[in-house]
Formats: C-alpha cells, sequence, structure tokens
C-alpha cells in the first residue's frame, strides 16, 4: 500500500504547478549560482597566481578552493597574502581587497545561498499543504474511508513529497558538478568530490528538515492558507531571524574589541618597542644580545595579544552556536562551511598554522640560533582539512543537530497526523 | 461607497490571522532589535573611546621626527554610525585588511531595520494582496460586489487604501516603539537632522512595502486562483529581493574588468622609478646650478656629503656629517642662506615626485574602471526593489557606500592636514635642534584633532532621490498593471 501511496503522490506532484514552478526556480537558480561562482573563482586563483609570485620571505598565501564554488564561506579571506609582522600578521597588500564596493552591501549567491535560503522555502511550500490540503479537497477522508493505517499514509506522503522535491535538485547540482569537474582550470581531486558529497548529504538532511515542518504545520492546522502563514513565519524566524540576531547578542555576552582596536593595541606595542630601543645605547658591550632580547619579548606581547583576541572569536562563536541551536541554518551554515573548507574552523586552523610557523621561525632565529638573517627562511605549507579533521572540529555535533532536528518534526508530525481530524 | 470598501477591507484584514502574526512578529523583532542593537551601539562606542585612547597615548609617547612612522599615527578613526541602532554598517567590512577579524558576521549577516521592512513587512504585503482578487472570486464575493452599481476602478482603490492601511499598522505600531525607545535612551543623542532622516526612511519605507503590495495585487488580478496566485507572488518575491540583488555585482565583474593586481602592480612599479628618476634629475640640475652660483662654497658643502643628506640619491645619510654641517651652518649666515636654497631645490624635487605620482594613470584607470563596474552592478541590480530600497536606506542614514566613500574623503583631507603639521613640527625641531635624527621623539600635543561630523542632509538626498524615484515608478507601474488587469478580469 505504502508504494501506491509515494507513487499516488510523486505523480500528482509532477503533474501540478507547483511542481513545475519549483522546478524552473531551483534548477534556473541553480545553474546560474554555480556558473556565476565559477567565474568568481577563476578570478580570484588568476589574483593568487600574481600575489603567490610576489610573496616574499615570512609570508603566506592559500589558493582558493574550488569547493568556494559551492559555498564561499570565508574563502575570500582565508586566501589573502599575509606576511608575520614583529608583532601580529598583517595583510601584504591593500590591492587584494575587492574594488567592487557593491559586493559588500549584498550576498555571495552561491548554492549554500540558493540551499539554505530559497530551497528551504521551496521546501516548506512544497508540504505546507500536503495534510490541510488533502482534508479541503475531501480527499483525504476518502483515503482514510479504506482499510490504510495513517503511519503508511504519512510516511508515503512524506517519503513521495519530498523525492519528487529532492529530484530536480539532484539533477541541476548533478549538471553543475559535471560542468565544474570537467573545467580544465578547476582540480576537482577526489578529495573534493568527497567533500562534495557530503555537502549534497547535509544539504539533504537540511532540506528535509523544512519539508518536515511543513508536513508538521500541515498536520497543525485544517487551512492551507493559515498552514501556508504559519510556514512562511516560522521560515523567517528559523532562517534570517533565530541565526542573524542570536549572531548580534552572542556579541552582547562576549566582549571582544574590533580589528581595528586590535590592530592599534599592535601599533602600541611596536612603537614602545622601538622607543626602548633607542634606549640601549649602541656602544654598549652586550647591545645586540639586548636587543634581541627586545625583539623577542616585543613578539611574545604580540602574540600574547592574539592569541587572546582568537579565544575570544572561538568563545564567541561558541556562544552564538548554543544561542542559535534551535535553528537548523546556523548548524548548516557552519557544517557546509567546514566541510568545504571556507568555514570558521578552517580559519582557525589556517591562523594556527600561522602562528606556528611564526613560533618555528622565533624558535629557530632566537633560542636554536639555527636561522639567521642570512640563512635561507623555510617557506609556509598548508594543506585544508580532510574530511576526518571536520568531524573532529565540530562537524559532527551539526550533523547530530540537523539529525535531531529532523527526527523531531517529523515525529511531531506523525504524532499531529495521529490525532488529526480528517472531516 | 469607496469609503465602505475601504473600511471593509481593513476591518476585514485586521480580524485575519496573517495580520496578527504579522503584528506580532513586527513587534517583537523591532524591540528585540533595538534593544540589541542599542547595547551593541555602547559596546561600539566604548571601542571607538578605547581607539582614540589607544591612539592618542602612541602620539603623545612614541611620536618620531620619522614622517613616515609619524604619520601611520594619524589614521583616522571612524566612530560607530548614529543610526547603527536601526541599521547595521555594511556587514565584513570589518574584516577588511586585517587578518584578525569577527567571521560571523560575514556568514550571518546582522538583522535590523532594513530586515524588518525588506523580508517581513515584503512578505507580510504580498500575503495581504495574493488574494485579494482571485480570492474573493473563487469565495463569490467579487461577483457580487461589482454587480452592485460601483466601478471597478473605485474597488481597485479601495482595496488597495485599506488593505495598504491595515498593513501598516503592524510597521508604524513597530516604529513607534522603536522612537519611543531611542527617545527616552540617555545614552542616544539625536540632532533634529537625525530625526528628519528617520522620517524620510519611514516615507521610503512606506513606498517599498506599499510596492510589494501593489506586485501582489497584480498577481492576483491576472489569477484564477488564490493557489496559484501565491506561488506566483513568493517565485517573483524570491527573484527579486533574494536573487536579482545578489547576482548582478558577480555578472558586472564578468562583463567589465578591473585592471588585474599583476598589471596594477607593473605600472605602478614603472610610475616609482620615473618619478624617483626626475627627483634625481632635478637635484643634479640643482648641482650643477649651485656650483656656478657658490664655488668653493658649494665644493666644501659637497665635500662634507650634502650635510648628511641623501638627496635622491646624490649622497648617503650620515648623523656625524650632519652635525659637522650645522656646526658650519651656525659659524657661516653666507653657508646656511646656500643650504637653505639647496634644501628648497629639495623639496622641489619632492613635490615633483609627487606630481608624478599623483598623475600615475594606472591609478585613475583602475578606480575608472571599479566605478564602473560598481556602476554597471548598481544599475542592474536597480531591477530589483530590493537593491533601490538599500541604497535609499543605507545613504539616506549614513550606513552605505555612500557613507564610507564620504568617510575616506574626510579622512583623506584629516591626513593631508596632519601631514603638512607632522613637517612643520619636524622642520621647526630640525631648526631647534639640527642634531635631530629621524628617531628623535617629537612632541605633537598640539595636533590637529580628527572629528568626523556626518554628511548633511541635502548632499544625500541628491543621492537618494533617483533610487526613490525609481521605487515610485515601481508602485505606478504595478498599480496601472493590477488596474489593467483588473479592467478585464472575469469575475464568474
Amino acid at each position: 500500500m505504502i508504494k501506491s501511496i509515494i507513487r499516488k503522490e510523486i505523480l500528482s506532484n509532477l503533474l501540478s504547478y507547483k511542481f513545475s514552478i519549483i522546478t524552473i526556480l531551483s534548477t534556473i537558480l541553480i545553474l546560474v549560482s554555480i556558473l556565476v561562482m565559477y567565474g568568481d573563482y577563476l578570478l580570484a586563483l588568476d589574483n593568487h597566481d600574481i600575489l603567490r609570485k610576489e610573496s616574499g620571505d615570512h609570508s603566506g598565501i592559500i589558493p582558493p578552493t574550488p569547493l568556494g564554488i559551492f559555498a564561499k564561506g570565508l574563502d575570500d579571506n582565508l586566501c589573502r597574502s599575509w606576511e608575520l609582522e614583529g608583532v601580529g600578521v598583517e595583510i601584504s597588500s591593500e590591492q587584494q581587497k575587492s574594488l567592487n564596493n557593491l559586493f559588500k552591501l549584498f550576498t555571495a549567491p552561491d548554492l549554500l545561498y540558493v540551499i539554505k535560503i530559497i530551497l528551504s522555502l521551496c521546501a516548506m511550500l512544497f508540504a505546507f499543504d500536503i495534510i490541510c490540503g488533502e482534508k479541503e479537497t475531501g480527499t483525504l477522508r476518502q483515503s482514510l474511508s479504506y482499510n490504510l493505517k495513517r503511519p503508511i499514509l504519512i510516511i508515503g506522503k512524506w517519503i513521495g513529497g519530498f523525492t519528487s522535491f529532492i529530484l530536480p535538485f539532484f539533477i541541476a547540482v548533478l549538471l553543475g558538478t559535471i560542468f565544474v569537474t570537467l573545467s580544465p582550470n578547476v582540480d576537482m581531486n577526489p578529495g573534493n568530490l568527497l567533500k562534495l558529497g557530503l555537502f549534497i548529504l547535509s544539504s539533504v538532511i537540511y532540506l528535509a528538515i523544512f519539508f518536515s515542518l511543513g508536513l508538521l504545520i500541515s498536520c497543525l492546522t485544517h487551512r492551507s492558507s493559515t498552514s501556508l502563514v504559519i510556514s512562511l513565519f516560522v521560515w523567517t524566524i528559523l532562517v534570517f531571524l533565530i541565526p542573524n540576531l542570536g549572531n548580534i547578542l552572542a556579541r552582547q555576552f562576549v566582549r571582544i574589541p574590533t580589528a581595528q582596536q586590535l590592530d592599534l593595541k599592535r601599533k602600541r606595542i611596536m612603537n614602545r618597542a622601538l622607543f626602548e630601543m633607542k634606549q640601549i645605547p649602541k656602544t654598549q658591550a652586550d647591545f645586540e644580545e639586548r636587543l634581541k632580547e627586545l625583539e623577542f619579548r616585543t613578539i611574545k606581547e604580540g602574540d600574547q595579544l592574539d592569541e587572546d583576541y582568537r579565544n575570544s572569536i572561538n568563545r564567541l562563536v561558541k556562544v552564538s552556536q548554543s544561542i542559535t541551536g534551535l535553528s537548523p541554518a546556523p548548524a548548516f551554515t557552519l557544517l557546509a562551511t567546514d566541510i568545504m573548507g571556507t568555514g570558521v574552523a578552517e580559519e582557525r586552523r589556517l591562523k594556527k598554522a600561522a602562528q606556528d610557523y611564526k613560533d618555528f621561525l622565533v624558535q629557530s632565529y632566537y633560542i636554536d640560533g639555527s636561522l639567521d638573517e642570512e640563512s635561507e627562511q623555510p617557506d609556509f605549507h598548508y594543506h585544508r582539512s580532510s574530511v576526518k579533521d571536520i568531524l573532529g572540529q565540530g562537524g559532527l555535533s551539526n550533523c547530530l543537530i540537523l539529525i535531531l532536528l529532523n527526527v523531531l518534526f517529523f515525529t511531531g508530525a506523525y504524532v499531529a497526523f495521529l490525532r488529526y481530524d480528517v472531516r | 461607497m469607496l469609503r465602505t470598501i475601504i473600511a471593509k477591507e481593513f476591518l476585514n484584514n485586521i480580524l485575519n490571522l496573517r495580520f496578527m502574526i504579522g503584528l506580532v512578529l513586527c513587534l517583537i523583532v523591532t524591540v528585540a532589535c533595538i534593544m540589541i542593537l542599542a547595547h551593541d551601539f555602547r559596546q561600539q562606542m566604548n571601542d571607538y573611546n578605547a581607539r582614540m585612547n589607544i591612539q592618542d597615548e602612541i602620539l603623545d609617547n612614541y611620536a618620531v621626527a620619522k614622517q613616515f612612522r609619524t604619520i601611520q599615527m594619524f589614521r583616522p578613526q571612524k566612530p560607530p554610525e548614529r543610526f547603527r541602532l536601526l541599521i547595521i554598517g555594511i556587514p565584513g567590512n570589518e574584516a577588511l585588511g586585517f587578518f584578525d577579524y569577527n567571521p560571523l558576521p560575514i556568514l550571518f549577516p546582522p538583522i535590523d531595520f532594513l530586515f524588518i521592512v525588506t523580508i517581513i513587512m515584503s512578505l507580510l504585503a504580498m500575503l495581504f494582496s495574493y488574494d485579494s482578487i482571485a480570492g474573493e472570486r473563487q469565495s463569490g464575493t467579487l461577483r457580487l460586489v461589482i454587480s452592485n452599481s460601483i466601478s471597478r476602478t473605485k474597488v481597485l482603490f479601495g482595496k488597495f487604501i485599506g488593505s495598504s492601511a491595515s498593513l501598516l499598522i503592524p510597521f508604524i505600531l513597530a516604529l513607534l516603539v522603536g522612537v519611543l525607545y531611542v527617545s527616552v535612551n540617555p545614552a542616544i543623542q539625536w540632532d533634529s537632522s537625525a530625526w528628519a532622516e528617520l522620517a524620510l526612511l519611514t516615507a521610503a519605507s512606506i513606498t517599498f512595502i506599499t510596492l510589494f503590495y501593489l506586485l501582489g495585487l497584480m498577481v492576483s488580478t491576472f489569477s484564477r486562483y488564490s493557489a496559484i496566485s501565491i506561488l506566483n507572488c513568493l517565485f517573483l518575491w524570491i527573484l527579486l529581493i533574494l536573487v536579482i540583488p545578489n547576482i548582478c555585482p558577480y555578472i558586472s565583474a564578468q562583463f567589465c574588468r578591473i585592471p588585474s593586481i599583476g598589471e596594477t602592480n607593473r605600472i605602478d612599479r614603472e610610475v616609482e622609478i620615473h618619478s624617483i628618476q626626475a627627483a634625481r634629475e632635478h637635484m643634479k640640475e640643482a648641482v650643477k646650478k649651485f656650483r656656478l652660483k657658490y664655488g668653493a662654497l658649494f665644493s666644501e658643502y659637497e665635500s662634507m656629503g650634502f650635510g648628511g643628506n641623501e638627496y635622491w640619491g646624490l649622497a648617503h645619510d650620515d648623523d656625524k656629517l650632519r652635525k659637522a654641517t650645522q656646526q658650519r651652518v651656525e659659524a657661516d649666515p653666507e653657508f646656511k642662506a646656500m643650504v637653505d636654497a639647496f634644501r628648497e631645490e629639495d623639496h622641489k624635487a619632492h613635490q615633483e615626485l609627487l606630481r608624478i605620482r599623483e598623475a600615475n594613470p594606472i591609478e585613475d584607470d583602475l578606480h575608472r574602471k571599479a566605478a564602473s563596474q560598481t556602476t554597471l552592478a548598481k544599475n542592474l541590480a536597480c531591477i530589483s526593489p530590493f537593491a533601490n530600497f538599500v541604497y535609499v536606506a543605507r545613504d539616506l542614514t549614513g550606513t552605505g557606500l555612500r557613507s564610507l566613500k564620504y568617510f575616506e574623503q574626510t579622512k583623506y583631507e584629516y591626513e593631508r592636514q596632519a601631514r603638512s603639521y607632522v613637517d612643520k613640527k619636524i622642520d621647526d625641531a630640525r631648526e631647534k635642534d639640527p642634531a635631530l635624527e629621524e628617531e628623535s621623539f617629537l612632541d605633537v600635543s598640539d595636533r590637529p584633532r580628527f572629528m568626523f561630523k556626518e554628511e548633511g542632509l541635502k548632499g544625500k538626498l541628491g543621492e537618494v532621490l533617483p533610487y526613490w524615484g525609481i521605487l515610485v515608478l515601481f508602485n505606478v507601474v504595478f498599480f496601472a498593471a493590477a488596474f489593467s488587469g483588473f479592467m478585464r478580469y472575469d469575475v464568474r
């Protein structure tokens, strides 16, 4: 019986106006997004090649990841060329920032954005009238007058409805992936393909949450117009309100200076050190030694400042995650960007790698003495996180949040439907 | 009769579930937003004060006679925008140019008044109008209304006025709560121009909200069923609010290319080398002239390594020679006059160098192309009312790109003022102590202070009026389309 219900659900969806409009919208959006972000990736790759040639000693730059085409996240910032300074790390060139200011006003239209905002809405639009719509037309009463159990009906409806919703998404993403993979400028190695697979899997889980939520609302209402209004407002709260308001709210609990203030604090340390340097008489026998000692002390003071700032940022991310835990959108954003290597975890890892590189140079120069100004400086090397790293860095917990919300909403819909008055 | 329709539409809407949900959501979000953002504003003010204190400390204690280093210390600090408790400045802008920054605003752009208008109110407006015609046709009431002696024009006008009035209630109420909070909060001091800007912002928001109401009404007059109408409305809403504005900058970047970093750097280097050569040539000519004019006196100066100054490659910096020259200058007024004249030539060489660098064609070309890329993106995005409203709201309240540009201009002017101040200070200090070293402390306690003043309302209005005009035009077009659709609508 469940097969018949699934088939009926898929067929009725395929023939509906809703299906046509959502399929056209999602397919066009996904393909346009991939094409647009592909062009953006090529520009970033060109800039990286030039900046890498120009970067000197004590500096680092990592190439943009092709996975940024699908989820850009923080990749623009991760791929800037930086230089180790006496105090802190500085971005090498002003030219790295985009001169087109309009990029600052609007969000990058990558696949992550399309899924997180637009497809989540489409998922709810697919599900909002599954139960109450059938009640209004009277077909639900007829279906249940047969020897058909309610659990089978709702499971069949969920499977049939979600399959018909997700199929066009799969086709569009597949087409986009084939285009990106076949492009000679993009290195989609097996590791990247595995990450893309995980990203698509997490997207399916995320979209299933909204489908289940739409179903739950449909089971709690008796008119499709009411269900639609509630669905839209719940979507607004979950996708926009909680993640974005939670982020500012978290900032009220964890006080963090602005990047400008941090920069000024670094400058204060540096200028103080230069001032103290001037006080050391050049004629003194231990001048070199005292100078080195001062430099070492200054570097350590700067490192302490950076460490405090980074710890505060980590605390802020944690508090923000705790506040926004009720909504699937932040968990999905963090999980997806972490999987693609463009997220907060990758950024944290890159900063740690830069700090380790600095510590190594400081150790070699000031303590071991294995390096001096004449010797060749070792280069900075960095590899983005592997899948194993991602799951360890908090990816698993975000994934669990998504699964849990899915189970919760589906259970809610199931229970509500068991008590639903079909008359 | 028009009044009856308006009253009926108004009452019908305010008794509806969507009105209650909209009202509750608007009030909760606005109050939560304003309270959190007001707290955030205080934190930002504290941060700004802390930055100012650190900068003062650096300038008071560590300014030196090396022009480049001291100028760096004068970099002006931007205070938080006065409208920050309603509209947050551009997200992610803080991260630019810094290795350490807060990544969360990039991943989760913060919510503010703009969000309430562009997302909540536009969605609510469409929910109010998607079934005004198609829904009434389905329920049969439209046929009954039209069967009376009332023109379709009046019906449409009545629906528009009644629904818009009921739609604006949640918005106005939420805004009033916000205004009340601003006016009773002692930490927030708004002058008359800020209140005027708020009034204009409210008017622009109403234009934007009615635009989406009319769009929904237009779709409704072209649909037979409200289920189809809502799908079409949401399709258009997604395109206009979520897709077009975000895609336009990327499309313009593909069509209107900016010179690459490599090309810019190559030309920059060429200009730099050329400017140094020009300064060097100027000094060589000056040496020839001075040899003829001063003879042995100048030869003596030459033998002293031009007073221990580098002078664009003529000699090397040398503190010992500088001290010796100073002693000679103090002893002989004629020698002093010659040295001063030679310094004047150095100043001219420096001016020549600056002139060449400022006339660098690549900078102009780069900025011209960047400006045309931004203009193309901005014009493309004008198809979407969302983009037009964002330009109007941000530029009007000093939280947009125009305010960034305005700050850059005032910053540039201050830095120029600071540069001449530092130059004068160094010259004065050198005059007092000719043996002054570049690393010597420079007292800058009487320095000019940077005070950022918001741009006047007149300038802002000039910028926003065209975009506001587009919003009004959208209103007219959608109403005309709804009118034409309704005139030909089959009410059966």
